[in-house]
């Protein structure tokens, strides 16, 4: 953490990620993979209920209603998870300290690792079913796009939260 | 590469009644990281481990060493280690 790189705007976002109210809705290690669980399943509705708008369209509107409505709860986990991992994604590099800069790194190699993965098995599930079926193949390849994408984009989260360890106490020193 | 250094931070922390937070504040790290390093998890760069010996104005191995530290007590009062 070098302070005297830091913006305004990094102070006020290192100020807002160890905001400690909230800290209770992540401060085990159960929370923690509640708040991914729940993130999870709402991206996965959310990217569901696109491909349903894509694939019909003669139903959008209501897909697109429910998508909107859904991405409320979506911003909240995302922001427990933000605040379980002190900004370990969202802070730029002048406020995080050597150790923060270091499991970032670790996390987005993860993250890298698990995408790429996905990704090889949305390629061959697009092979398997565009074999099968030409039509099938046009039907699924934006979806299964898009839902890569989504994971790329969500997956260090995902990391950084299941990662997150808990709070050391403050009286530990007094036991040692 | 997970060798383990030994440090005596979190007694000498508690010792000059200095919190993880202010600790922090001064060498310019997160108090989690403070933590992390009393707790054995996570291994302070040089930079960092002299700021902290700095901080407490010790030698950097007073606070931090390859080898597990003696009790304070034994050090202060001399008994031999068995």
């Amino acid at each position: 953490m070098t302070t005297t790189r830091m913006t305004s705007y990094d102070r006020s976002m290192l100020r807002l990620m160890n905001d400690p109210r909230g800290r209770s809705l992540y401060a085990t290690p159960a929370r923690r993979r509640l708040a991914v669980a729940a993130h999870a399943a709402l991206t996965a509705a959310i990217v569901g209920l696109f491909a349903h708008f894509f694939l019909s369209r003669a139903e959008a509107i209501w897909s697109a209603v429910v998508v909107a409505v859904l991405l409320l709860p979506w911003m909240v986990a995302q922001g427990v998870i933000n605040s379980a991992t002190r900004g370990l994604l969202e802070l730029r590099a002048p406020a995080l300290d050597e150790r923060q800069l270091a499991e970032r790194d670790r996390v987005l190699a993860r993250a890298h690792r698990i995408t790429t993965c996905l990704l090889l098995l949305a390629v061959v599930g697009l092979f398997v079913v565009g074999d099968a079926d030409g039509d099938a193949l046009r039907t699924y390849a934006v979806s299964a796009l898009v839902g890569t994408l989504v994971a790329h984009f969500v997956m260090p989260s995902w990391v950084a939260g299941l990662s997150a360890q808990d709070e050391p106490s403050e009286d530990e020193a007094a036991t040692l | 590469m997970s060798e383990q250094v030994h440090n005596r931070l979190a007694v000498v922390r508690a010792e000059r009644k200095v919190s993880r937070q202010s600790l922090a504040e001064a060498v310019g790290a997160h108090y989690q990281t403070i933590g992390y390093i009393e707790r054995g998890q996570y291994n302070p760069s040089l930079d960092l481990a002299l700021k902290i010996a700095k901080f407490f104005g010790l030698p950097v191995e007073a606070l931090f060493s390859l080898e597990p530290f003696r009790p304070l007590t034994d050090e202060v009062y001399g008994r031999k280690q068995p």
